[in-house]
């Protein structure tokens, strides 16, 4: 087995108890787990104290009201994937949560322990035995600072490069930012609101601007008048389980056939979402095959894979154009 | 008088230990306990290749809950499962040969202190150049293993039968190619596991998830240097082996050690990164291929030269080398043959048996050759191999001999059942239908140690109530072995399974087996519970016949009755009949022996190894959908025939033709395993998460069709169903993707980047033309 | 000194808790140390080693149980996260799907080993109590997509579950039709 360290575990029954919990130093919040367990199995991070989230059902839940389409943060995956108001109002996130891992992680796995994935890399999401024989590198001596390793300050997919850029590699993340949404994040000094695309830095040690004593609260995607057509793209090479290594959400508002507004977020680059910049193009523009391969191409152009997640990022770069192309292919066809 | 149809041969039976598996009643080996037990783990190199200096475990020793620490100095005895190639330590001394290797072992009261301790084992290491390419290591003038005694060779066959140099000359066409195959890993789900405890009087028992108890048994006595009498190992119920559990590890010394100096029960589980570092998986192999055939597209020539990279120990590397040239003289006949074959030492995880044991990769480039010569040739591609094929009762060019051959059977199949001839032209860019077939040996004539007692025995006794009792010493590792002896049995003694019971894998209670390896249980041990069975049941009709006055030719025994078959009414229960034989013989036990015969391979040295009592045979389609753009290969259905000899239980040979078909095609599309040359040769990823094992999305619709050419050899004619499927299922995808999209790729996995790349260089290719 | 002196003398006290669930259907109160997962309570402290270990990490799907009727990770739950919840083990598969699975899986062979079988009958089990019908291969496919099998290649596996469904309909129907 591969046995956590000691630690204590609270299990606040109100959000007040727990953000008062989340106060104490080195504490960590845990929902689902299915992230933060491994990674403390392999001594990737730690915490004194566990804040167990499951007893919180003020943060479970899905509704439709002023701040538009809200899911709290502890609903899980599978319930956001099944949900008529979500199928409805925002498909792709539906679509996203349906394609994250397995059944029993989407069970257990909630939309905010996705929103705050930790970023993943191929030298560090490995037992800790593994990166102390590797040396470790900026990201390993950062989240395991117990250990002295001899690549401290070095990372192993950019050669001298300074910030590390483990890939952020949650599947709704992409569909969210497309999707204008907004986090809510609160702690004892009360509830903040920011654009999702905001939530994330580009630090791959830790690509979130959320403080350690705070809490995602849910997240409110706006509604929507008017014709939209949305899908999230994800390309993995097993059908199920695995992380993505291509990730896009897309985003067509059209008046007729016409685009109105346009958004392609990327995933699995680097730390932070990439937000593709193709209004230039495809507003004003007909949803067809022609406007794809321009999409597409121009996601090749601005996004590039690195050597961070298992798959030869060159690849990675050709499917994006390929992928992207298609499910916009596929989009204007209605 | 007609014999009675076979009432149980050949049937679906529900399988011997099922239910208590499926519902978690059985106990695998980590589910054991024992009072006061101790929980040990082991401290591994970080470095590719060190020679350690030393060890200090003083701040170990002293951290709550730890007793003990060994080392490997505690154990100096070197053994290997091949005794001519005993080249590891249980814990290494000298060196560590590979980032992953043992080299110390520390016991403590809990796991989290077990774990804990390991930091405080002090181990100073001198680094060394490591190698990672089977030709740098050969080489180079630095020797890896310390017990090598030819540097890093770790073993040369070179064998020729007839002139392939004439007829490579003389071949109205050669086809040659360089082929590679990658290495992967068995991935059983149960990580290996080892508990040991010593009695008061001395007595060490020892259950470890193992298929080779015995094999075992004989080196913990040889390490541990204690008789073997004195020792027990138990194997419980097994969670997956597919070779990867075939010989002694680190942790069942460690434990059985630990547990004498501590004088309590010691366990030890594998981390799923551990099972990766132990490996004994599929041998990475180079492989240079020339084919040479007659106008007509008959094999005159096959010219092989191999380079196996074996990682840092022998393991059955031995074998492996001969069998990587001699299990490729069937199904076809080869003309003239020669192999060269050499086994390298790197620092890496050491490689060995992964069902189908070194003839899976020489067989994909066998069976990738015939396709080319197909296409050269303009022949359908079954059409060659059937013209190829060697009959039943036939010598190989390297003098193994061949019983019953249902190859032909199979290719038709499968043929017939995919729709080859009809479909095959009409499928449209982008799908294919691809080809191949393959033999296996059904248990080897090559015993591990040289000796010269029966190859497999069985116990078989017969109580009062009616029942059937089965000692016999082989692992059932899931594949189904205890209940194939319970039918065998039942069969003659007129038994349904419910009412016999098989006490196997304890080296206490049954007799001696070698293992579930090299396909052998069905056939050997099969033939040793026939051989029992039958003695029994002669006792049985005797004394049935001789209450009714008639001949014991004429008593039937089925369903629990024993019948005269001259008159149906005159029947008695079962019971009845075996009381009376026990009351005419006293108590009513037979043993039943199997050895292999001798004569049916060459007496050139090494012609042994390969040689087999009886050869499966095995055809396979392929349908396969590949994206061009992406690279992605669907495997939409695998259609597999396999010649078995006879299925002595149906669903149980199904189940192998699936699971082998299942293993095959992840090894083509899915799976990697290596280590980074780059980073000190770590492991590219010791998990499920990195090494991929295909889901239930991702395997492909599987049609097992069994063919049926009994073999004398064989028990009711039945040969190996385990290892054989998995062979063709690879060049039949490999062959398939060529159908689909013209490209060939030679060095698997085929990835979906190497086949968009392989697909563009062709356009190019084309387009320049 | 003997051997538990050491343990207790030298190390700080790991915090443990009262962890109290209804497991099995019984009502459970144990002391559990807080670090420690539901996987671990069960096999290690519970003995209930019917659910397996394959990895530990959250990738094969061998430790499966119900958590509130969902198939979840027990390598990934922490044990205080079932305080008040209802969790299920293989040792007591739902009665009326169980007798239906187990006599399918025993009847289409569809346990090798049966190593990951306990874990895919948990899967199985939710999937046939979510839908109460008939189910497809492909249904049965996604539901055991996160659950590795070695042996079998799936195959029986699959059509072991979508034949329990079918006796499950079936019996369902004539129960409908009688009453």
């Amino acid at each position: 087995m591969l046995p956590l360290l000691q630690t204590r575990i609270a299990s606040p029954r109100s959000l007040d108890e727990a953000l008062e919990l989340m106060a104490t130093p080195r504490a960590r919040a845990v929902a689902g787990g299915t992230d933060l367990l491994p990674n403390l199995k392999r001594r990737l991070g730690s915490a004194s104290l566990l804040v167990s989230l499951h007893a919180l059902s003020e943060l479970r839940g899905i509704e439709v009201g002023d701040a538009g389409l809200s899911i709290g943060a502890g609903t899980t995956l599978t319930d956001v994937a099944t949900s008529d108001l979500v199928k409805r109002h925002a498909p792709s996130l539906a679509q996203a949560a349906e394609l994250v891992a397995s059944p029993q992680i989407r069970n257990m796995g909630t939309l905010g322990g996705n929103l705050c994935l930790d970023t993943r890399c191929r030298w560090v999401n490995q037992t800790d035995f593994w990166r102390g024989a590797l040396g470790g590198c900026l990201k390993s001596a950062q989240m395991d600072p117990e250990t002295s390793f001899k690549n401290a300050d070095v990372c192993h997919v950019v050669p001298g490069g300074k910030r590390c850029v483990a890939a952020v590699s949650a599947d709704t993340v992409p569909v969210l930012i497309a999707l204008d949404a907004t986090a809510r994040v609160a702690s004892t000094r009360g509830v903040r609101r920011l654009k999702v695309v905001d939530l994330f830095v580009n630090d791959g040690v830790r690509n979130l601007a959320i403080e350690p004593d705070e809490l995602l609260m849910g997240v409110d995607v706006p509604t929507h008048a008017g014709e939209r057509r949305e899908r999230y793209v994800k390309w993995r090479v097993r059908g199920s389980i695995d992380f993505p290594l291509v990730s896009a959400a897309l985003r067509f508002d059209l008046d007729g056939d016409v685009v109105k507004d346009a958004r392609l977020v990327v995933g699995v680059l680097g730390a932070r979402p990439k937000v593709v910049g193709v209004e230039r193009v495809a507003v004003g523009r007909k949803l067809d095959a022609e406007l794809a391969t321009e999409l597409a191409e121009l996601a090749h152009r601005q996004c590039t894979p690195l050597e961070n997640v298992p798959y030869e990022a060159g690849h990675r770069r050709h499917l994006l154009r390929v992928l992207v192309r298609r499910a916009i292919e596929a989009l204007a066809q209605g | 008088m007609t014999e009675p149809e076979k009432w149980q041969i050949g049937g679906h039976h529900r399988k011997l230990g099922a239910m208590e598996r499926m519902r978690g009643i059985a106990r695998y080996t980590d589910d054991l306990s024992l009072p006061r037990m101790l929980h040990a783990k082991i401290l591994r190199s970080p470095h590719a290749h060190a020679r350690i200096l030393a060890i200090d475990p003083t701040k170990a020793m002293q951290m709550p809950g730890v007793i003990a620490v060994i080392t490997g100095s505690d154990m100096p005895t070197p053994y290997g499962v091949i005794p001519w190639t005993p080249d590891e330590n249980v814990l290494a001394i000298e060196k560590a040969l590979y980032v992953g290797d043992g080299v110390a072992c520390v016991a403590a009261e809990t796991e989290d202190q077990a774990v804990a301790a390991l930091a405080g084992i002090e181990v100073e290491y001198e680094v060394l150049q490591a190698y990672f390419d089977p030709e740098e290591a050969l080489a180079a003038e630095e020797t890896i293993n310390p017990y090598a005694r030819k540097g890093n060779l770790s073993k040369e066959v070179e064998l020729a039968f007839g002139d392939v140099d004439k007829g490579l000359e003389d071949a109205a066409l050669v086809i040659e190619g360089d082929y590679e195959f990658h290495g992967t890993t068995h991935g059983a789900i149960e990580p290996h596991c080892a508990l040991a405890k010593v009695d008061p009087d001395g007595l060490l028992t020892v259950w470890s998830a193992t298929q080779v108890p015995h094999y075992l048994h004989r080196e913990l006595a040889k390490v541990l240097e204690i008789p073997a009498r004195q020792i027990r190992v138990i194997q419980p119920p097994v969670g997956g082996a597919f070779g990867g559990k075939s010989e002694p590890f680190d942790l069942e010394f460690c434990v059985a050690k630990l547990s004498q100096i501590t004088g309590r029960p010691v366990k030890l589980l594998y981390t799923r990164e551990e099972v990766f570092y132990a490996h004994r998986g599929r041998h990475p192999m180079k492989m240079h291929y020339r084919h040479g055939f007659d106008a007509k597209g008959k094999l005159v020539a096959v010219d092989a030269k191999t380079l196996l990279d074996g990682g840092a120990y022998s393991s059955f590397g031995l074998v492996t080398t001969y069998y990587s040239g001699q299990l490729l003289c069937a199904p076809y006949e080869l003309g003239s043959y020669r192999f060269h074959s050499r086994r390298a030492y790197t620092n890496k995880p050491a490689c060995g048996p992964k069902r189908g044991h070194g003839s899976v990769q020489p067989r994909f480039a066998m069976e990738v050759q015939l396709d080319k010569a197909a296409i050269a040739l303009d022949l359908d591609p079954i059409e060659l191999r059937r013209q190829n094929a060697m009959g039943s009762d036939s010598l190989t060019v390297n003098e193994l001999r061949v019983g019953s051959n249902g190859f032909l059977d199979c290719l038709a199949a499968v043929e017939l059942a995919s729709g080859w001839k009809e479909r095959r032209a009409k499928l449209g860019f982008g799908h294919g239908l691809g080809v191949a077939g393959s033999t296996y040996i059904s248990g080897t004539n090559y015993a591990i140690y040289p000796n010269e007692m029966p190859q497999a025995a069985v116990q078989i006794t017969l109580d009062r109530s009616g029942r059937a009792r089965i000692f016999s010493g082989a692992s059932d590792i899931g594949q189904g072995s205890d209940t194939m002896l319970a039918v065998i049995a039942g069969e003659e003694l007129g038994l349904p399974t419910e009412d016999i019971r098989v006490l196997s894998a304890d080296t206490d209670l049954c007799p001696v087996d070698l293992g579930a390896y090299s396909s052998r249980i069905t056939l050997m041990v099969g033939n040793a519970c026939l051989d029992a069975a039958r003695k029994l049941r002669k006792k049985v009709t005797a004394s049935v016949a001789k209450r009714w006055e008639c001949s014991a030719k004429q008593v039937s025994l089925v369903a629990r009755q024993a019948i005269d078959m001259n008159d149906p009414a005159r029947r008695v229960d079962l019971v009845e009949a075996f009381h009376w034989a026990e009351a005419d013989h006293g108590l009513l036990g037979e043993v039943g022996s199997y050895d292999t015969p001798k004569d049916r391979h060459g007496s050139y040295r090494g012609g042994a190894i390969g040689a087999s009592p009886a050869y499966s045979f095995t055809a396979h389609v392929a349908e396969v959908k590949v994206d061009d753009e992406t690279g992605e290969v669907e495997v939409v259905k695998i259609w597999c025939a396999h010649d078995c000899g006879k299925a002595i239980s149906r669903g149980l040979v199904e189940g192998q033709i699936e699971g082998s078909c299942y293993m095959g095609a992840a090894e083509v599309v899915l799976e990697s395993h290596g280590v980074n040359a780059e980073m000190g040769g770590l492991h590219h990823g010791p998990s499920f998460l990195d090494y991929r094992m295909p889901t239930t999305l991702d395997t492909a619709e599987i049609e097992a069709l069994i063919v049926e050419a009994p073999d004398a050899r064989g028990p009711h004619g039945a040969k190996e169903a385990g290892e054989g499927p998995l062979h063709s299922t690879i060049p039949a995808i490999v062959n398939a993707i060529y159908d689909a999209v013209g490209v060939r790729v030679d060095d698997l996995p085929v990835t979906p980047a190497k086949l968009v790349r392989a697909i563009e260089a062709q356009r190019a290719l084309m387009g320049d033309a | 000194m003997n051997d538990t002196d050491k343990t207790r003398a030298d190390e700080p006290a790991p915090a443990v808790s009262l962890l109290r669930f209804r497991l099995n259907g019984a009502d459970v109160s144990v002391a559990v140390e807080d670090h420690r997962t539901l996987l671990e309570l069960l096999r290690y402290g519970l003995d209930l080693t019917g659910t397996k270990q394959g990895c530990d990490e959250g990738e094969c799907g061998a430790c499966t149980v119900l958590l509130d009727d969902k198939p979840v990770l027990s390598c990934c739950t922490l044990a205080a996260q079932v305080e008040g919840r209802d969790v299920r083990t293989v040792e007591a598969l739902a009665e009326r799907e169980a007798a239906a699975l187990l006599d399918a899986f025993d009847r289409h062979d569809a346990a090798q080993c049966g190593f990951c079988t306990p874990g895919v009958l948990m899967s199985a089990e939710a999937l046939l109590m979510d839908t109460r019908r008939a189910v497809t291969i492909p249904e049965a496919a996604r539901a055991l997509s996160g659950n590795l099998c070695r042996c079998t290649g799936y195959t029986k596996i699959l059509h072991a579950v979508v034949d329990a469904s079918e006796r499950l309909a079936e019996e369902d129907a004539e129960h409908g039709a009688a009453s």
